[in-house]
């Protein structure tokens, strides 16, 4: 039948084949807006450039190019639309991350002199300063401009909580969903549903994040000015409280921490089990003055008793034998054991130097991290408690095919999607970390340095696991700078995985990700 | 009195016969079939509509109700009822029946605005809680803030000499305690102080919690206290009796077929060992050692799995099982086939609900034996007859008082005691002589 009035339809705009499902447009133009927005940092060590009067030209450029390519991206595509959904999401997070460690370089370049002359090794060091990671090419720090200095502790201190976080934080105008970039960037897996707002929720976390830097930056300071640590400046206050509380492991010293008097050490120690807590918990304790939820929370308890296992294993063994450190055993051994676990990477020994059994003891602490939701990088303490109680389940299951046993966590139960997903991360961490290992290992034999298997497997996991200095050749003491471009790069690329947990940037490498 | 039911299910019809004789019943439900059964069974007003519609509560003449009970098998329905019979007849009591026990705390919080709630889950727990009490127990009840307790046992070949075959004035009783009555097939007797507990029959115990214990381990050798059980069915009833059962510190495992069933239990319960297992698989049964359980509860929904289940466990070894007999007639299929302990989930709901029908000094009602008899609390008045009568000189006219509540604490009384105007007491009777008992305390 055909109607009475010719209507004539417009034919129909069925449009050329659609081949890939992820609106790269979309993606490009959040990515563009965070990018210029990340390129305002380079203001902080400008006006210390100023303040010492050294040149601040390579920051402001730095800031520019970074700043400027945003802007042009975010241009380019502005008809997009923020159809920014979980898949673009992935895509964003990882490229924001690249492009800040990329970023992170350029001052290395430009203001950075000798030590810098190899871009990869500037891409290593911006990298390793934006993942918290803390390892460094650096090997003579009187050489590096206070400018530059301060640079890479603040990268480190902005990595640590997320970028994409702060610009969700500050840049209401960004309306994304939010909560999948949050998700993707926020170590640890999501347990538990917060019951807030993300936007409240990265508040608090800042608050917390920005009081527990000044109070250490002043605690620090005040140890410098009343004569108690003599060769604490304000400058150094500052630089390390930013390293500290990001658990990053940056410092201004060739020695470290070692450069320190005592006090200053066990101030230190203090705020990097802090800042290896779960900053939920930490903000009740502290802002609303609730310490029952930290109290009872089972990861906590198990990260403050492995802390205590690692720290007495460390003891023994400086007590028993004539190692560096022996001089004050309690307090290397704390040290040294709460900042290789939380993956803070500072040093007061140089434990490169350590006999196995603390030298394994170290490895190992490198594995396992501190809590869910805190700076931490590394496998998490809450993931290893999930595995030993699926692990658990299982054997009891061998015997007793019939049982039902939820696995919970603090009393709640952690339902078997969240377990898969902390199972296949925990297999692909360590899949990642065996490759990585393997391919430094075998890239060192062919290109230098000469390096143990030891040396080698802790660089991954050093690195993988954002912890910082290794043994061997890249030992606190030490720098990553003899190591080949290309074990540079892997390197960075352990980092970068290690960072995102992983699983945001591995699923970029599936089919059915790109796919409609 | 004027009782408005709305519900004619089992509940309902529990009810309705338990309170038929003396008080003017209005009964109403959807279904005219059920409503027809009732109606040829006994004398009571039917009306058919809707429980939740306020228009057929009052032209069914709610408002003239002394006591609403809702009790069909919706919780929704229900709360509307009791909702509108408050609204409607202000004065009369209202009782809702529920299946969500979240309701009945609500309610215990003073958040729902009726006057009981009774949930049959919960009574059912608390029945199969009080019957693992006392083991060796048919049937248990408590009064007087459980200060006081009634028992039914079966006196097995075997009892001992102290007790059975003896005058019941020779014999060595538990303290603090007294035979009500001594049944024998369907005779039943009031016993004095000449009567004989012959083995084979059944007694009616009330005494102290302690006595009632003391009375289990006399006439079940080796029954210790419960420790370790196993419940068959995580539904409704399954879950009631974990949470009841668990509070008080007993080691439970729980089997269940469904899997989002067992895991839903698995997660409310953390210190329960949760099976997801048909429990009539013997390879099951005998690799999770089911058989040295000390009491096994079937709780499942079909009271064919529970009777073969509680038969398959007691050939598995497990001493004492309980079974829940959804329908009535299957209380004497279990009692054949030797299970020790039957609960109907809707008798012990018309139970709670008919002490509210009893007259106001009437504090609670426990049935035993089908109806047949039952346990009267009453509250004695200045001018009753048997004001200052000792207990010896009590004639015996098919009824008989266990124990008396005076100023707050149980005693059980022996000839020389005399009975106080306020006394509260526990009366054993047949349930046709509640009526005049009642009237002559």
């Amino acid at each position: 039948m055909r109607a009475t009035s010719e209507v004539v339809l417009p034919p129909p705009r069925i449009g050329p084949r659609r081949r890939i499902a992820v609106d790269l447009a979309a993606a490009t133009h959040l990515l563009g807006a965070l990018t210029a927005f990340l390129g305002l940092a380079a203001l902080v060590p400008s006006a210390v450039a100023l303040w010492y009067g050294e040149p601040v030209w390579p920051f402001l450029l730095a800031g520019g190019i970074t700043s400027g390519c945003g802007l042009a991206l975010a241009r380019a595509t502005a008809g997009a639309g923020a159809r920014v959904g979980a898949r673009e999401g992935f895509l964003v997070v990882a490229a924001t991350w690249l492009l800040a460690a990329c970023f992170g370089a350029v001052p290395y370049l430009l203001a950075g002199g000798e030590q810098f002359a190899d871009p990869v090794d500037a891409l290593f060091e911006g990298m390793s300063g934006f993942t918290t990671t803390g390892a460094t090419v650096v090997t003579d720090f009187e050489a590096l401009p206070r400018s530059l200095a301060i640079w890479r502790q603040l990268t480190q201190w902005l990595g640590g909580l997320g970028i994409i976080v702060l610009a969700l934080a500050v840049l209401p105008r960004l309306r994304v969903g939010g909560r999948q970039l949050f998700e993707a960037e926020l170590p640890g897996p999501e347990v538990d549903q917060l019951g807030i707002r993300i936007r409240q929720a990265v508040q608090r976390f800042w608050v917390l994040y920005v009081g527990l830097t000044v109070a250490e930056a002043s605690i620090l300071a005040t140890l410098g000015w009343t004569g108690v640590d003599e060769k604490m400046t304000p400058f150094k206050a500052v630089a390390h409280a930013l390293t500290t509380v990001s658990t990053g492991g940056f410092s201004t010293e060739a020695r470290s921490i070692g450069a320190f008097a005592p006090a200053t050490q066990w101030v230190v120690v203090v705020f990097m089990v802090l800042a290896g807590t779960n900053l939920a918990l930490l903000y009740y304790a502290f802002v609303r003055g609730r310490l029952r939820p930290l109290l009872r929370d089972e990861e906590t308890r198990l990260y403050v008793a492995l802390l205590g296992l690692a720290s007495a294993v460390l003891l023994v063994e400086l007590l028993t034998s004539e190692i560096e450190g022996s001089d004050a055993p309690l307090r290397n051994g704390v040290f040294q054991a709460v900042a290789i676990m939380t993956g803070t990477g500072y040093a007061t020994v140089d434990f490169a130097a350590w006999p196995t059994l603390a030298l394994m003891t170290l490895v190992l602490c490198m594995f396992v991290g501190g809590s869910a939701g805190s700076t931490t990088g590394s496998v998490k303490v809450v993931r290893h408690l999930v595995l030993g109680r699926v692990l658990r389940r299982e054997l009891t299951q061998t015997l007793r095919p019939e049982v039902v046993m939820p696995i919970r966590l603090s009393g709640a139960v952690v339902d078997e999607k969240t377990l898969r997903a902390i199972v296949a991360f925990i297999l692909l961490y360590l899949g990642l970390f065996v490759v990585g290992a393997g391919v430094i290992a075998v890239d060192a034999s062919l290109q230098g340095p000469a390096l143990l298997p030891i040396d080698a497997i802790s660089a991954a996991a050093a690195t993988l696991g954002n912890v910082g200095p290794a043994a061997g050749p890249a030992g606190p003491m030490d720098s990553y700078e003899p190591f080949s471009d290309l074990s540079t790069l892997v390197m960075v690329a352990l980092m970068w995985l290690g960072r995102l947990e992983v699983l945001p940037i591995v699923v970029l490498f599936t089919r059915s990700y790109w796919r409609p | 009195m004027k009782v408005f039911i709305i519900g004619a299910g089992q509940v309902g019809s529990t009810v309705v016969e338990a309170l038929h004789a003396d008080h003017d019943i209005t009964v109403l439900d959807m279904e005219p079939a059920r409503l027809s059964a009732l109606a040829y069974k006994y004398d009571v007003a039917t009306f058919e509509g809707d429980g939740t519609s306020r228009r057929d509560l009052s032209q069914a003449g709610i408002a003239n109700a002394d006591l609403v009970i809702a009790c069909t098998s919706r919780d929704e329905a229900n709360l509307v009822a009791g909702m509108f019979g408050r609204r409607e007849a202000p004065h009369a009591k209202t009782i809702v029946r529920t299946s969500e026990l979240e309701y009945v705390e609500l309610w215990r919080e003073g958040q729902l605005d009726v006057d009981f709630v009774v949930c049959p889950e919960l009574e059912t727990a608390h029945a199969i809680s009080r019957a693992i009490g006392v083991p060796a127990a048919r049937q248990t009840d408590v009064f007087a803030e459980g200060q006081v307790q009634i028992v039914e046992f079966d006196v097995e070949e075997g009892a001992p000499k102290s007790v059975v075959g003896v005058p019941l004035r020779d014999a060595d009783l538990p303290r603090d305690s007294k035979v009500m009555a001594i049944i024998h097939g369907d005779e039943l007797t009031l016993p004095g102080g000449d009567s004989v507990i012959e083995p084979g029959s059944r007694i009616v115990v009330i005494g102290s919690p302690r006595a009632a214990k003391e009375w289990g381990a006399l006439l079940a050798p080796g029954g210790a206290s419960v420790q370790d059980v196993v419940i068959f069915g995580a539904g409704r009833v399954g879950t009631a009796i974990a949470r009841v059962l668990s509070g008080q510190g007993i080691s439970i495992r729980m089997i269940e077929a469904s899997r989002e069933r067992a895991r839903a239990a698995a997660e409310q319960f953390p210190k329960v060992r949760v099976y997801n297992a048909v429990g009539f698989d013997p390879d099951f049964l005998e690799r999770e050692r089911i058989g040295l359980a000390q009491a096994a509860i079937f709780a499942m929904r079909d009271d064919t799995k529970n009777l073969y289940g509680a038969s398959l466990a007691k050939v598995h070894g497990v001493p004492f099982t309980i079974a829940v007999a959804h329908e009535a007639v299957s209380i004497a299929a279990f009692d054949q086939a030797g299970i020790d302990v039957a609960v109907n989930p809707r008798a012990v709901t018309a139970e709670e609900i008919v002490r509210f029908a009893h007259d106001p000094r009437t504090q609670q009602v426990a049935m035993l034996e089908g109806n047949r008899y039952e346990v009267l609390d009453v509250t004695t008045r200045e001018t009753s007859r048997y004001i200052g009568t000792k207990f010896r000189d009590m004639p015996v006219h098919g009824a008989l008082i266990g124990a008396i509540v005076r100023n707050g604490s149980a005693i059980f009384p022996h000839g020389d005691d005399v009975l106080q105007a306020g006394d509260r007491v526990i009366v054993f009777t047949e349930a046709s002589n509640a009526p005049w008992v009642i009237e002559a305390l």
